[in-house]
């Protein structure tokens, strides 16, 4: 009873977009697919949704391979963000809904609550083309969650909305979540991640990285982070010389530390207080998934994202894997 | 296989609504109506404008010539020979004539429009008869060829006339002859065929017009259908639908719904035009008051060529339809699509020529080189019918080209299923073979 992904491969000419990629993901959780721009999030989830075939390799849900399974079992959020342009808004989403089996009548009076739901309620009428570029994205995902699906496969559901809109979506998700959905998502924001996945798989050109709980991921580096803050000297210029931690953060407020295996947090505490410094704030936490991301990825999961957008005539060669 | 069904029926019905709810295509309906019957309706409209301004008026000046026969009423006979009546069954004329005294007056009246034509006769120092046609314009040329046959015959009676001929035996002597045209028998065995020359003719005309009608739906809704599916993934909106039906239930939908949208726009436009052309003789009489003949089908168009058009129109669309779509999905930008496309759009105007060709004699239609192009499916739908046409077929060949056309349909959408599975998903690619080809593998 899950969705097991298991030693998926893709060759696409020269490129292996996929090399033997396997996770599990569990019924009832909300799951984050994580990897940079190209490392083959997007090929994973069309060969899950059967838009394109494996060279080797399995997809099953609750046993059954997904290529068999009907359509409607899956929602998608496609990573290329479209609409009919011209097309009004209800109209659009009741077709959509029709080719998942959604009768027009009842697909209405959803989308209905669903557009209410969003705060976009004005926009039934309008077509797609002169709405904002954030609610195009939102009325997307409606069209991709209109039919109640078992899984929902949702790429960069966050990308390019405004704080308001992320809660918007983010509580929609853990409320389908609470209806006993599946939700697998990909993402660059590792603070949705740390929000609200139960696991993680970390992938990277093909391969995967890292992968399990997100508790668990955290531990399994071994290491622990301390973040300190003393009144009277933001720089703490000592931390630098202590024995086996490193100095990951340095900011006004509070400084930290990254603690290296084997040694003791407290030791800090202790060395701080030693010191004669007084302490207004000290935490022992985990590695958070960005610093675990750099770490075995070597680069931010943001990275691309700071390059320039390529236009869509010069989009690369090879589809679009992600 | 029901949630097959059902999802082609709803990409058709989108494509068929959506489409025909745009301004584009209902403006160029209307603009394509009005044209039909404008087409319809010329015949009607040429001869209400020609009549408008009165009947031509030819004068007659005989001067000093003194014919032996009533020139005006002999020119009227010739002039107004097919004339039709009026309502009381009196001759509806379409020249006048006017016998005039005054040759200068009525030369300046020629000149002033007031007189279509002057005819003056002469009396040359031999006894013959001489004529002059005054006359001004072009227009005019149809009439003076007529006025130069009855003046032949006029000085031919004058001549008889001064011979000593008594003018009963020269009503006889102008009688028309009985004269038929027999083509040569038929060969028992060959294909029943037109069996006079017009009717040849007119088969062919006519199953040439029917083809013309063929061509012009596979390159209008035939890029319709490339054109959506370029909509489709230029505006990513590919994904989305990809997530809900597949590639083949989305080619599939398309092709219906365009093929219906293109349907009902040539049934719009042709049922008005068509409609125009059998009561043409009725609104001809109302319009101009002339007395009505009867209406029939067109010269040539028969019941079989007729329902061999409709097998033929609909499958040969379907055909280039399928693969149009198959190829516009490799493309990422609509203006690339007539380039993909190319290829498809060059067989079915090679279809369409060769097809010209044969009719028109320059290639032998019932040689086996023609014989043998027409069971393909790209040519079948124009080449088919050219042989219909003429007659140079049997039933059960046509019965043959119709299978393979219809059985290579869902080859053509396998195909471009395939095609469009890998090709949407490509961005950014230069159109041609290769691309198609290595689109193909990847999927």
């Amino acid at each position: 009873m899950a969705l097991v992904v298991d030693s998926l491969t893709k060759q696409f000419g020269a490129v292996r977009a996929l090399d033997g990629v396997s996770f599990t993901v569990q019924p009832g959780e909300v799951f984050g697919f994580l990897g940079a721009n190209g490392a083959g999030k997007t090929t994973t989830m069309r060969i899950i949704l059967d838009i394109l075939h494996a060279d080797a390799g399995s997809a099953t849900w609750n046993g059954r391979p997904t290529h068999d399974l009907p359509r409607r079992t899956w929602g998608y959020l496609p990573e290329e963000r479209g609409l009919y342009p011209r097309m009004q808004v209800l109209e659009q989403l009741v077709f959509f809904a029709s080719l998942y089996g959604v009768p027009a009548s009842g697909a209405a009076d959803l989308a209905r609550s669903w557009l209410r739901r969003f705060r976009i309620e004005d926009t039934q009428r309008r077509r797609a083309e002169e709405l904002s570029k954030g609610n195009q994205q939102k009325v997307q995902l409606i069209a991709a969650i209109l039919h109640d699906p078992e899984v929902l496969l949702l790429d960069e559901p966050f990308i390019g909305l405004d704080p308001v809109n992320v809660a918007i979506i983010k509580e929609a998700l853990l409320d389908l979540r609470d209806r006993g959905k599946t939700i697998v998502f990909s993402t660059h924001q590792m603070e949705m991640v740390e929000e609200l996945c139960q696991s993680i798989v970390i992938i990277d050109r093909g391969r995967v990285v890292l992968g399990g709980g997100l508790r668990e991921v955290k531990r399994s580096t071994g290491r622990r982070v301390v973040r300190i803050g003393v009144s009277g000297d933001p720089a703490l210029g000592w931390l630098a010389g202590l024995d086996g931690m490193r100095v990951t953060r340095q900011g006004q407020d509070y400084t930290e530390l990254e603690v290296g295996v084997g040694r003791d947090p407290e030791s800090i505490l202790t060395a701080a207080l030693a010191r004669g410094e007084h302490i207004i704030r000290f935490e022992i936490a985990d590695p958070s998934i960005e610093q675990i991301f750099v770490e075995r990825v070597g680069r931010p999961p943001s990275e691309d994202h700071r390059l320039a957008p390529e236009p869509i005539s010069a989009a690369p060669a090879e589809p679009t894997g992600a | 296989m029901r949630a097959t069904i059902r999802n082609v029926l709803i990409v058709a019905r989108r494509e068929y609504l959506w489409r025909g709810r745009t301004r584009t295509f209902i403006l160029a309906t209307l603009v394509l109506m009005v044209a039909g019957l404008g087409v319809a309706a010329a015949p009607v409209i040429v001869r209400y404008v020609s009549e408008r301004g009165g009947p031509t008026t030819v004068g007659v000046h005989l001067g000093d010539s003194h014919p032996s026969i009533d020139v005006p009423r002999a020119l009227d006979g010739v002039l107004n020979a097919g004339s039709d009546h009026n309502a009381d069954g009196t001759i509806r004329r379409q020249v006048s004539l006017k016998v005039v005294a005054d040759l200068e007056a009525a030369r300046i009246d020629v000149d002033g429009g007031r007189l279509s034509a002057l005819l003056a006769l002469s009396r040359g120092t031999d006894g013959e008869l001489g004529f002059t046609l005054y006359a001004k314009g072009q227009a005019f040329e149809k009439t003076s060829t007529m006025i130069r046959q009855a003046a032949t015959s006029i000085a031919i009676q004058d001549r008889l006339t001064r011979t000593g001929v008594p003018p009963i035996d020269q009503a006889k002597l102008f009688a028309p002859v009985s004269f038929t045209f027999r083509p040569p028998v038929d060969k028992p065995g060959t294909p029943e065929g037109p069996s006079t020359s017009e009717e040849l003719a007119s088969g062919y005309v006519m199953s040439f017009a029917l083809q013309l009608f063929i061509f012009m739906a596979i390159m209008l809704y035939g890029q319709w259908v490339a054109m959506s599916v370029a909509e489709e993934k230029s505006s990513r909106v590919m994904e989305l639908v990809l997530g809900a039906a597949s590639p083949f239930q989305l080619l599939t939908g398309k092709v219906i719904g365009v093929g219906a949208l293109g349907l009902t726009q040539y049934v719009l436009v042709f049922i008005p035009a068509a409609l125009g052309m059998v009561l043409q003789d009725r609104i001809a009489s109302l319009v101009l008051g002339v007395d009505s003949t009867s209406a029939g089908l067109p010269a040539g168009l028969s019941f079989g060529l007729l329902v061999a058009f409709g097998i033929f129109f609909v499958l040969g669309f379907a055909l280039y339809a399928v693969l149009y779509a198959g190829a516009a999905s490799l493309v990422s930008r609509q203006e690339d699509v007539n380039q993909i496309v190319g290829p498809l759009t060059l067989l079915s105007v090679a279809g369409y020529m060769v097809s010209s060709y044969a009719s028109t004699g320059l290639i032998d239609i019932s040689g086996p080189l023609l014989t043998i192009l027409s069971f393909i499916p790209f040519l079948a739908p124009y080449l088919m019918l050219s042989r219909i046409g003429l007659g140079t077929v049997t039933p059960l060949e046509v019965l043959l080209a119709v299978a393979i056309l219809a059985a290579s349909i869902p080859v053509a959408l396998w195909l471009a299923a395939r095609v469009y599975s890998a090709g949407v998903l490509l961005y950014g690619q230069k159109p041609g073979l290769r691309t198609m080809l290595r689109a193909m593998r990847g999927a």
